[in-house]
């Protein structure tokens, strides 16, 4: 990892871009422009990257740990050669322009050498108050650091609190504490700026109702989880503040300080506090005592992400969430227990209920900093109401200043993916004011040679992570390395906390370097997402990267098995077993390298498609842009205007025009794919396109889906049978085209959730909401005295959108709320339509006089279009027929397929700016796998022994590629260039002449042998 | 025999059953422990003797958990596993042994929910078929 | 090449049942080619065969060797070191490797694990079809590349029987005609006159009915 404390002014030749804030969204951001080739700087005011989230205990849908999640991103980001980390850093001063700033930045004093500093923890066991480390709840962790995979993995002095620097210096043997350490300032040339700096969390101490910050077991939902939390303050103990014993009742209260209009409120929704409610209720129930009652009172529950119904259903059905429609005034506390009572009512009593929970937790949102409002003034871009940056729904990540970018909370209130999507859109754009030369070849990396082990016995070293609670919560960790550690060839094991941690990770080499070991066994999570980080140990120790095996506890044994703990263990021994086995027989292998084909084709040509192709054609990249329609403009050409207000036809006009002036662009419509082959950098796509269906190939090194959703029309509320009904769309080319029509309404009705959240369309359709309100405010802006009803489920209007639902409701239009299993009637005698439906309100069943009935049926996936490339391309698809990104959180815009990568409405529903940052996106991720001018096939191809070989053409006839072919000296040989890597000629071999590398025969079956070493 | 907890082998293809387990562990989805996954890069990679020598060394079931049928990632190798899963098949028939105990399991990489199903299902068919042949008259030769 | 398939497994655990010690022998030529019994189908049968004896309680001790050639004694030369810590030699080669290892070691019962099939081609992958039968007096040139002998169910020399139907014969009707698949290539390469030669009875002195055959290449023996 790269720091530097000694920047003096020197402007570089070679601009870079600015990043600001260390947070995942910032990593994100930094990550993709490194990975593009581009030199960044990434600052933090904090002494330590990862912000926010490495202070959650788990992430929701897939209640991952996050530590686990984000902490081998950090430490990517801390390997990255073109990105420098300054933490404790701010900028001072920005002069210039787009492509051309300079920026003034100032690095606090650490007051320790990170160089020298070993993270020993000497300093903070015998200062604890000196040296800062975990904020919350309560700092006395026992590291100081803020979390255990801290990066730069180093202490940070708090020279105000230090009453004696000699003291202090004496008990660092590392010699690494500075007493004169000084601000350092540094000038430095860039060509854009990321920001991404955050928000904090709200405080409720300045509340005078939910105890106002008084009561001991009343926390905020960030305090939860960091007593959930393995790293946190109870050591991951679900404990009250109060008296330390464990919860039995455990309540959340929804939109503290937010959608609020009182003192200290923010009217804004923080669009992530149902989810994590959600998740905080469920992990309770889940990892501590499904006993714990868990009870969440919300106004609306608002889990509208991709696949977040399906996750509010788990929470209700199968863990047994209470959910409570009510926002309870205040919270008592009993003096003597510590008890907390809840008074509240609810639409089916009319008394007041009290209820008495051992716990609250409050779910706070975002607030932009004080210091966030300086830094924006500093910068010169513009605020909005909210004092977020600006940004405008067709630029969804820009500020108001050319050349400044924002991404994640601070555009507005958002989860991880969202911030993950946003965060490779604004370093997207802000790579494009950075020029870069696309046949430059990159850097090597840079490893030390590798050792030649060829000779060696193997020496094994078995490590072993707990993760936490992941696996140290099931297992005995200590007594499974010991179970293993006597196995032969053995000579270390030994358990290593969180083994993706820097510390953990440093203990690894150096056990290597040591013993010097040859081989080394991880005992942790999932090789998908960990492998490539534990390679780069071995090739920073001059090992080869195949000598290592991940030994997938985590995922595979210990989450599964949580309920059978001492099975857990034995399978943990045996699956370790396996792994040493296995290594024993694993050799070192030569990766395999190809050229990459640079150009990329953009499949759908609506407005998320135009934008991906605009932006890759901005970067440099040949682009073919198919669509199976004969225009381009998709699902957009059918909207008229934005809830902003913005005029969608002109804006999709513009960019159909944009797209079709650009050289590096060519549009194919009429276009549809039959055929595709190849690999990632290197793709052929077949394509039969025009009037007369002629084929062409297209070479391609990535691809980008963006073949959108379709608007539902379920057979429902009389649709298609009365000219009185219609969708929402239907509704908008109305309001714009007929404004006379619409203006004579005297009363209309909406309908939410028409086909979606309900058995067979189970996901939340997410726009339907903010598109309601959008048009009942034209209606009203058209003729105040229209009367509209909107019929809903929950009022979804996340974010900024809550502003116009407030209006809405200030305008007039009535909300009447309806159940999934009272559905409204819609009916229509002698002409004249009714709406049946029951008012919780009143507590009647209510008719209404309808002149047009409206229903919000949102979208739903286009299922032929991706069932179809989904089988071409091979790539995989939700339950209800979207796209599947790689990983929910993390990787929101690739797919499991290395160059394919998803935006749009094919991945979910969302709105126009969302599809636009997606693409945004999608166009990042794309051109940092493509601005590489080699692809790295791996190691994992298919072998033959000319030896073994008999000729017999199995092999040439069985591979799905038709690679392998008999060479001039009689024996098969096989193209590593065009091996894919599947091993069927491996299998199906008679002579058993043909090996698939990192798969080998000896290897499996080695497993095996560890697996019933018992019976051998 | 009672208490028989069988030892239960699955070749999974690192595209789809591999990732479809780790979804389960991800989604907290319980399912008998039985279970030791062997990732392989296809289903068409596993030989018909890794099944047979899996047996040998003591498994009490084998199956091999590929992708969807047209969902390869290799074009075909999951329809080839699952001929070369009937041919050990028949061959174990054919020298006294159940054929049930191995098996070609289909499924996504998104279906969590099926893996832990079809593993649990697999397990408790293979408790139904009791130990393997190979252990039990092992265990009787040594007895006696 | 020479085609074999593996003999029903009961003939086979019936034979090698009075044995503890087996060295299991595959070949690395055509019974490789043919899937029959080359080192993959070795590793196969082996661990069916001790899967089957354990069952039983025993616990079969398997040598498994692939040799490039069973039919040549240099190589069969290889297994003199296995032979003593073996109780029979059950061999997957045709049966001409398994008659030169039962020459070469006369102590140790030899059995074979195949069926030696016929000399033929292969259609595609998992399909051979017999070609030849080896008769030691090649008519091809005669009849247009196809064999009667190998081909015709009732090996006739001068065109078909009464039993041809629509091209096929009528032993299946997955069996071509020899004699239409004759006549059609005569009649694409022009040569159809030559069918109306009439062939004279086949001199079987050639193939087996001269007793066992030997080539002697004087040249190359002396």
């Amino acid at each position: 990892m790269e720091e530097r404390n000694d920047i003096v002014n020197e402007p570089s030749a070679h601009p870079k871009v600015l990043v600001i804030g260390g947070g995942v969204g910032g990593i994100r951001a930094a990550l993709d422009l490194a990975e593009s080739r581009r030199n960044v700087v990434l600052i933090d005011k904090a002494y330590a990257i990862g912000g926010l989230m490495t202070q959650l205990d788990r992430t929701f849908p897939t209640n991952n740990c996050d530590l686990c999640t984000v902490s081998p991103d950090l430490s990517e980001s801390g390997r990255q050669h073109r990105m420098e980390l300054m933490p404790m850093t701010t900028l001072v001063d920005i002069q210039g322009e787009a492509g051309n700033f300079t920026v003034t930045l100032e690095t606090a004093p650490r007051h320790i050498d990170v160089s020298k500093c070993t993270a020993c923890g000497e300093c903070v066991a015998k200062y604890p108050d000196w040296v800062r480390f975990t904020p919350g709840l309560d700092p006395r962790a026992p590291t100081c650091m803020r979390y255990p995979q801290a990066t730069p993995f180093a202490f940070s002095v708090d020279m105000e609190k230090v009453e004696d620097i000699k003291a202090l210096q004496a008990v660092c043997r590392a010699e690494a504490i500075l007493s004169d350490d000084q601000p350092k300032t540094a000038t430095v040339n860039i060509a854009s700026v990321v920001l991404s700096v955050g928000a904090e969390l709200f405080d409720p101490a300045v509340l005078d109702h939910f105890g106002g910050g008084q009561l001991a077991n009343v926390v905020t939902g960030l305090q939860y989880e960091r007593i959930m939390s393995a790293s946190g303050p109870t050591a991951g103990e679900l404990v009250r503040p109060s008296d330390g014993v464990r919860p039995k009742k455990v309540a959340w209260i929804q939109c503290v300080g937010s959608r609020g209009i009182n003192r200290a409120d923010v009217p804004y929704c923080s669009s992530v506090c149902c989810m994590y409610a959600l998740k905080e209720a469920i992990v309770t129930k889940e990892r501590f005592a499904s006993d714990i009652e868990a009870t969440i009172f919300y106004m609306d529950m608002r889990t509208c992400g991709k696949d977040y119904e399906l996750y509010l259903n788990r929470a209700k059905n199968d863990y047994g969430v209470q959910l409570i429609r009510s926002r309870p005034h205040s919270i008592i506390e009993d003096p003597q227990t510590g008890n907390l009572s809840i008074t509240y009512t609810t639409d089916e009593e009319s008394r007041h209920l009290t209820e008495v929970f051992d716990m609250v937790v409050l779910s706070t949102g975002f607030r932009v900093q004080e210091s966030t409002v300086e830094l924006a003034r500093r910068l010169g871009i513009e605020l909005n109401i909210h004092l977020f940056a600006k940004t405008e729904a067709f630029s969804p990540v820009s500020t108001s200043k050319p050349g400044i970018y924002v991404c994640g909370v601070f555009e507005s209130p958002k989860d991880i993916p969202e911030t993950m999507v946003q965060a490779s859109a604004a370093a997207c754009m802000a790579g494009a004011d950075l020029h870069m030369d696309l046949s430059d070849p990159q850097a090597e990396d840079d490893f030390p040679p590798e050792r030649d082990v060829s000779g060696e016995p193997p020496k094994i070293g078995v490590f072993v992570c707990d993760c936490g609670f992941d696996i140290g919560g099931v297992i005995p960790v200590n007594e499974v390395v010991a179970s293993v550690a006597k196995l032969s060839d053995v000579v270390v094991a030994e358990s290593v906390g969180y083994g993706c941690s820097g510390d953990s990770m440093l203990r690894i080499e150096q056990m290597i370097r040591e013993h010097g070991l040859n081989r080394v066994v991880i005992g942790g999570c999932s090789p998908r997402t960990h492998e490539t980080r534990f390679q780069d140990l071995l090739r920073r120790v001059g090992l080869n990267k195949y000598l290592v095996d991940i030994v997938n506890l985590r995922d595979q044994d210990t989450w599964a098995h949580m309920d059978r703990p001492a099975d857990a263990a034995k399978k943990a021994e045996k699956l370790l077993r396996m792994g040493i086995t296995g290594v024993r027989k694993s050799r070192p292998l030569v990766d395999h390298t190809l050229p990459v084909n640079q150009n990329i084709l953009v499949i759908g040509g609506g407005v998320t498609g135009m934008n991906a192709a605009l932006q890759m054609a901005e970067l440099g990249f040949k682009v073919y842009l198919i669509d199976r329609a004969p225009d381009l403009g998709g699902l957009a050409r059918s909207v008229r205007s934005t809830i902003e207000g913005g005029d969608v036809s002109a804006y999709i006009a513009d960019l159909v025009q944009k797209v079709r002036a650009n050289d590096k662009i060519q549009v194919m419509t009429r276009t549809i794919i039959v055929d595709h082959s190849g690999m990632p950098g290197l793709f052929t796509t077949g394509v039969q396109s025009g009037p007369r269906m002629n084929y062409m190939q297209i070479q391609h090194g990535a691809a980008i889906l963006a073949t959108g959703a379709m608007p539902n029309r379920p057979k429902e509320y009389l649709l298609g049978e009365n000219d009185g009904v219609m969708t929402q769309l239907d509704l908008d080319s109305v309001i714009a085209d007929m404004p006379d029509q619409a203006k004579g309404w005297n009363q209309v009705v909406m309908i939410q959730c028409v086909g979606s959240r309900e058995p067979g369309n189970p996901n939340c359709s997410r726009i339907c909401c903010a598109t309601a309100i959008k048009n009942a405010l034209r209606l009203k802006a058209l003729n105040a005295d229209t009367q509209i009803y909107v019929l809903y489920r929950d009022m979804r209007t996340y974010g900024f959108s809550e502003d116009y639902y407030a209006e809405a409701r200030q305008a007039g239009v009535k909300f009447i709320r309806y159940q999934l299993d009272d559905k409204p009637v819609v009916a229509e005698t002698d002409g004249q339509l009714t709406v049946t439906a029951l008012d919780p309100v009143l507590g009647r069943r209510i008719e209404i006089a309808a002149d047009r009935v409206v229903l919000s049926t949102g979208l739903r996936a286009d299922d032929e279009t991706t069932e179809d490339l989904a089988m071409l391309f091979h790539v995989a698809r939700t339950d209800d027929g979207y796209f599947l990104e790689d990983h929910v959180k993390l990787r929101p815009v690739d797919m499991a397929l290395k160059g394919f990568f998803i935006a749009g409405t094919a991945h979910s529903p969302k709105n126009i700016k969302e599809s636009i940052t997606q693409a945004l996106a999608a166009a990042g991720r794309a051109q940092a796998l493509l601005a590489k001018t080699t692809i790295n096939l791996g190691a994992s191809i298919a072998k033959v022994d000319g030896n073994r070989c008999a000729a017999c053409l199995v092999c040439v006839r069985a591979c799905p590629f038709g690679v392998p072919f008999i060479n001039a000296d009689g024996y098969s040989e096989i193209d590593p260039a065009k091996c894919h890597g599947c091993g069927v000629c491996a299998a199906d071999c008679p002579a058993k002449a043909i090996q698939l590398m990192t798969f080998e025969d000896d290897q499996i079956l080695a497993k095996l042998d560890g697996l019933f070493e018992r019976l051998n | 025999m009672e208490n028989f907890e069988p030892e239960i082998v699955a070749f999974c293809c690192h595209y789809c059953a591999y990732t479809a387990a780790d979804m389960a562990g991800s989604k907290r989805l319980s399912y008998p422990p039985n279970v030791k996954i062997i990732r392989v890069p296809c289903t068409g990679k596993v030989d018909a003797i890794h099944i047979m020598k899996a047996l040998l060394k003591g498994a009490d079931g084998v199956y091999v958990a590929g992708c969807l049928e047209g969902d390869c990632h290799f074009k075909n190798g999951n329809i080839r596993a699952a001929h070369r899963v009937a041919y050990v098949q028949k061959m174990l028939n054919d020298i006294g042994w159940d054929g049930e105990r191995v098996e070609m399991i289909t499924m996504s990489a998104g279906m969590g929910e099926r893996f832990a199903q079809t593993a649990k299902e697999f397990t408790e068919k293979i408790r139904q078929l009791g130990p393997s042949p190979a252990k039990t008259a092992a265990g009787q030769a040594a007895v006696g | 090449m020479i085609t074999a398939e593996q003999k029903p497994m009961q003939e086979i655990i019936n034979c090698i049942a009075p044995y503890d010690r087996i060295l299991l022998v595959g070949c690395n030529e055509c019974v490789t080619v043919c899937s029959a019994g080359g080192r993959k189908e070795v590793g196969l049968l082996a661990s069916a065969l001790q899967l089957h004896f354990l069952k039983q309680g025993k616990t079969l001790d398997i040598k498994e060797v692939t040799l490039e050639r069973q039919c040549d004694p240099e190589y069969v030369e290889e297994l003199v070191n296995y032979m003593d810590q073996v109780d029979a030699v059950v061999s997957m080669a045709c049966g001409c490797g398994v008659q030169t290892i039962a020459a070469r070691y006369r102590e140790k019962a030899v059995y074979p694990a195949v069926n030696t099939k016929f000399m033929g081609a292969s259609e595609r992958q998992g399909i051979w079809a017999e070609r030849c039968q080896g008769c030691g007096d090649c008519v091809l040139g005669l009849t247009g590349g196809i064999c009667p002998i190998a081909r015709c169910s009732k090996r006739l020399m001068n065109g078909p029987c009464g039993g041809s139907t629509k091209g096929k014969c009528e032993i299946s009707p997955d069996v071509d005609c020899a004699w239409q698949l004759i006549w059609d290539r005569m009649k694409a390469l022009g040569i159809e006159k030559r069918y109306e030669e009439v062939m004279e009875a086949k001199d079987w002195r050639t193939s087996r009915d001269g007793g066992p055959r030997k080539i002697v290449r004087e040249d190359l023996a002396s």
